[in-house]
């Protein structure tokens, strides 16, 4: 039974520093792309509705805000991600390395329910650059030894492949949300603190 | 990967304690180029949360590491830190005779049971299920809850928040709620008359309870009101204590109780005005989330300062964790350089929190008080109940025991697992706190192995103790440390933060006087793209989606 309720999915993007992980975001949101390399300043988290299977869903996509640069993303950041977007660039061979420690990072950070099941999507960026270092078979083979992740040859530059690999996460991310919020709802009734809370009635303002 | 960090900051900042955080977020956010390390490789320092079983390792830990170099003075003392850590365990350490028939794979699956929904947990290609409410009790070994380690949060200092207080406020005007969310506490306990008794908070919980007669409900009414709107209380009763008020007000023993205890958190010889003040804040937060005043932070206190540097991160602010050798670099009485693993890089000024003050500094320093801390993981409410409750339990002074806070967390506020209870209890040091807690176990809980049982009371499965140093306003005076030096006071005994943010607040407007301290961070689609068609699109997002969670809240 599908549920009225909106559907906010959590997807974080995670790999080495100057991957392109804040361009994807940028490209896929607002389709933008800036040559000038920053470390991330000012990347929070962006919003995007998609529809999936004819059903409406925000993804809110979470940057690093540059904290993995040294190694210094907290476990808060990790806290309730529907999706984990591992990014590597296709012309260094150290971020394709580091692939294995950014996944077993985020499977004891999330602590996900489900470990050997949990959306991850792989992304090779800059696949414009050239010489490339690492192939899409590698790549693929990497992928299919943890448990079929998909993945996606993609360039924030020019755009290529980055709506279609988001579409893939979002899927996933949906998918996982089915099979277990649905069913067993872990935290329900959280309070997120806005400004556009309600005044209440006066009903309870009153110790009586 | 490139582990070299840029040499040149406005300010640098060690620890990541509350008050750093916040100071980070403040100088980042006006766009100070900040550098924030840490030598521990997580968030939060003396007030972080950890998992059971790295907790645990808090007791056997090692100081901080001498390095060799003698341009620099090396930060960390023992003064300030965490101090008299001790935990045991009171059950089993595996869980064998109570599943003989069973295999060991069977037995492990078991345990793990007890804790998940059966939905992920189940294996389809067994036929057979064990059937977990008939093993349930008593089932829990070590082995089965260190296995769960990482579903514990545990706070060295767990914090509630008044839902009008200025630490929700500044959450909210600074845009910082965004990385974090909260559940409201669902019930208020006391102690009276040897009996846990629900504090009536909200007009729901006065008629729910029935040992406040009609005339009692009518005379708390009238009393609360009277507090809330006539400013007069504070001059007409300047000499008296609280007690003395509320007795004038012909109170019953009965009500004096809650509004002095549980409502006011005062004792018999709290000045009127405090207990005034106190019962105003409390009265102040009713009514906006919840049936009671306060919110606690999902998945435990420590998140709050990682909120606070991710907006720091944000807005530029470089964060390195794990930096085995720090220390400063003095010339000319002002600190020039931090040295941080074999870097030197300078800033103009430097904050410092409590645990960081490098020895020579502190040997001048005494602690004046200390707070009494324990932690036990038990294995039912003390008021059990068909739905969870998020319980702030005040336990009033009596025969030179402190105020006790007690607050007892389950499983939906995500620092604990599910069929569990997480039990913090807070109190100004008397004498040790296996002394100042004494008598609430002796009353309300029992040790799981102790030789007689009582069914009514939860038993405790783990237990721990330590005493933090209450660092209120620990500067530097009289040290001779240098001006441009700034040192972060460590927790502090307040329910909530209004004390934290106010000493954050004092340092950044000491370095940065000029310039507003934490103003409303743009949303992220403002930051990265302007004037756009795009943009607009995105922000109706955001705001339906805070419409969406605002009325998920009005169901509380």
């Amino acid at each position: 039974m599908a549920s009225r309720k909106k559907i906010l999915l959590k997807v974080i993007i995670l790999g080495d520093s100057s991957v392109g992980k804040t361009s994807l975001m940028n490209q896929y949101v607002s389709r933008k792309f800036t040559n000038q390399y920053k470390a991330t300043i000012g990347a929070d988290f962006l919003t995007k509705e998609v529809t999936v299977d004819d059903r409406t869903v925000t993804l809110q996509i979470w940057d690093t805000a540059g904290q993995e640069r040294f190694q210094s993303l907290g476990v808060a950041f990790y806290r309730g991600a529907d999706c984990c977007v591992l990014v590597f660039d296709v012309t260094a061979p150290n971020t394709f390395k580091s692939l294995d420690s950014w996944r077993d990072e985020f499977l004891i950070q999330a602590s996900p329910r489900d470990p050997e099941n949990f959306p991850f999507v792989l992304l090779g960026n800059k696949v414009d650059l050239e010489p490339r270092a690492i192939s899409a078979k590698r790549a693929q083979q990497w992928c299919q030894s943890k448990n079929n992740i998909p993945y996606f040859e993609t360039s924030a530059k020019e755009g290529l492949n980055v709506e279609q690999a988001f579409l893939a996460i979002a899927k996933n991310a949906l998918a996982q949300q089915n099979s277990t919020i649905d069913l067993y709802n872990e935290f329900p009734d959280q309070i997120k603190l806005t400004n556009t809370q309600k005044p209440s009635g006066s009903g309870d303002s009153c110790a009586c | 990967m490139d582990n070299t960090l840029p040499t040149e900051f406005d300010i640098i900042i060690i620890g990541t304690g509350l008050v750093e955080s916040i100071i980070s977020a403040a100088a980042s956010r006006i766009g100070k180029r900040v550098l924030h390390v840490d030598t521990n490789d997580y968030y939060g320092g003396t007030w972080a949360s950890f998992n059971l079983k790295s907790l645990q390792e808090q007791g056997t830990k090692p100081n901080e590491k001498q390095f060799e170099n003698e341009r620099c003075l090396q930060i960390g003392n023992d003064v300030f830190s965490i101090q008299d850590f001790s935990e045991k365990w009171h059950i089993i350490e595996h869980n064998e005779k109570e599943n003989v028939t069973q295999t060991p794979e069977d037995n492990e699956k078991q345990l793990v049971e007890t804790f998940e929904d059966k939905v992920t947990i189940q294996d389809e290609s067994k036929e057979a299920k064990p059937n977990v409410n008939e093993t349930k009790e008593n089932s829990f070994s070590r082995d089965s809850l260190l296995n769960n380690s990482r579903k514990f949060n545990i706070d060295l200092v767990p914090k509630l928040h008044f839902a009008r207080g200025e630490f929700v406020q500044l959450l909210i005007s600074s845009n910082i709620a965004r990385y974090a969310e909260y559940r409201s506490v669902s019930r208020v306990l006391t102690w009276v008359n040897n009996t846990l008794e629900v504090v009536p908070c909200s007009r729901s919980d006065v008629f729910a309870n029935n040992r406040v007669s009609v005339i009692e409900k009518r005379m708390l009414m009238k009393l609360l009101t009277s507090l809330d709107e006539d400013d007069d209380n504070y001059k007409d009763n300047q000499d008296k204590t609280f007690l003395e008020f509320l007795k004038e007000k012909k109170l019953t023993p009965n009500l004096i109780h809650f509004v002095l205890y549980a409502i006011a958190r005062s004792t018999d010889t709290t000045s009127c005005s405090e207990g005034i003040a106190s019962t105003k804040r409390f009265l102040n937060s009713l009514g906006r989330f919840g049936k009671t005043p306060f919110l606690f932070s999902m998945y435990g206190s420590g998140e709050t300062t990682q909120a606070f540097c991710r907006l720091s991160a944000v807005f530029g602010g470089i964060f390195a964790l794990d930096r085995a050798q720090v220390g400063l670099m003095i010339e000319d009485d002002k600190v020039t350089k931090v040295f941080c693993q074999g870097q030197e890089i300078c800033a103009e000024h430097f904050v410092l929190g409590a645990e960081k003050i490098p020895k020579l500094y502190t040997e001048h320093l005494k602690v004046n008080s200390y707070i009494s801390r324990a932690v036990f993981i038990t294995e039912s409410s003390v008021m059990p109940s068909e739905q969870e409750h998020l319980t702030l339990f005040m336990y009033p002074a009596e025969n030179g025991k402190p105020i006790v806070t007690v607050l007892e967390l389950g499983s939906l506020t995500g620092t604990c697992p599910k069929n569990l209870f997480l039990v913090h209890l807070t109190a100004k040091q008397t004498t040790t706190p296996q002394e100042d807690f004494k008598h609430i176990i002796d009353n309300l809980f029992q040790f799981n192995d102790q030789s007689t049982e009582d069914i009514r009371k939860p038993k405790i499965l783990w237990s721990c103790y330590f005493s933090l140093p209450e660092t209120n306003s620990s500067d530097l005076k009289g040290t001779n440390h240098p001006p441009n030096l700034f040192v972060a006071d460590g927790p502090d005994l307040d329910l909530d933060y209004d004390l934290t943010i106010k000493k954050a607040k004092d340092i950044f407007k000491q370095i940065y006087p000029g310039d507003e301290f934490l103003p409303r961070a743009p949303d992220p689609e403002e930051i990265i793209f302007g004037g756009e068609e795009n943009e607009k699109e995105n922000v109706e997002v955001t705001d339906t989606l805070q419409k969406d969670t605002t009325s998920l809240n009005d169901n509380n």
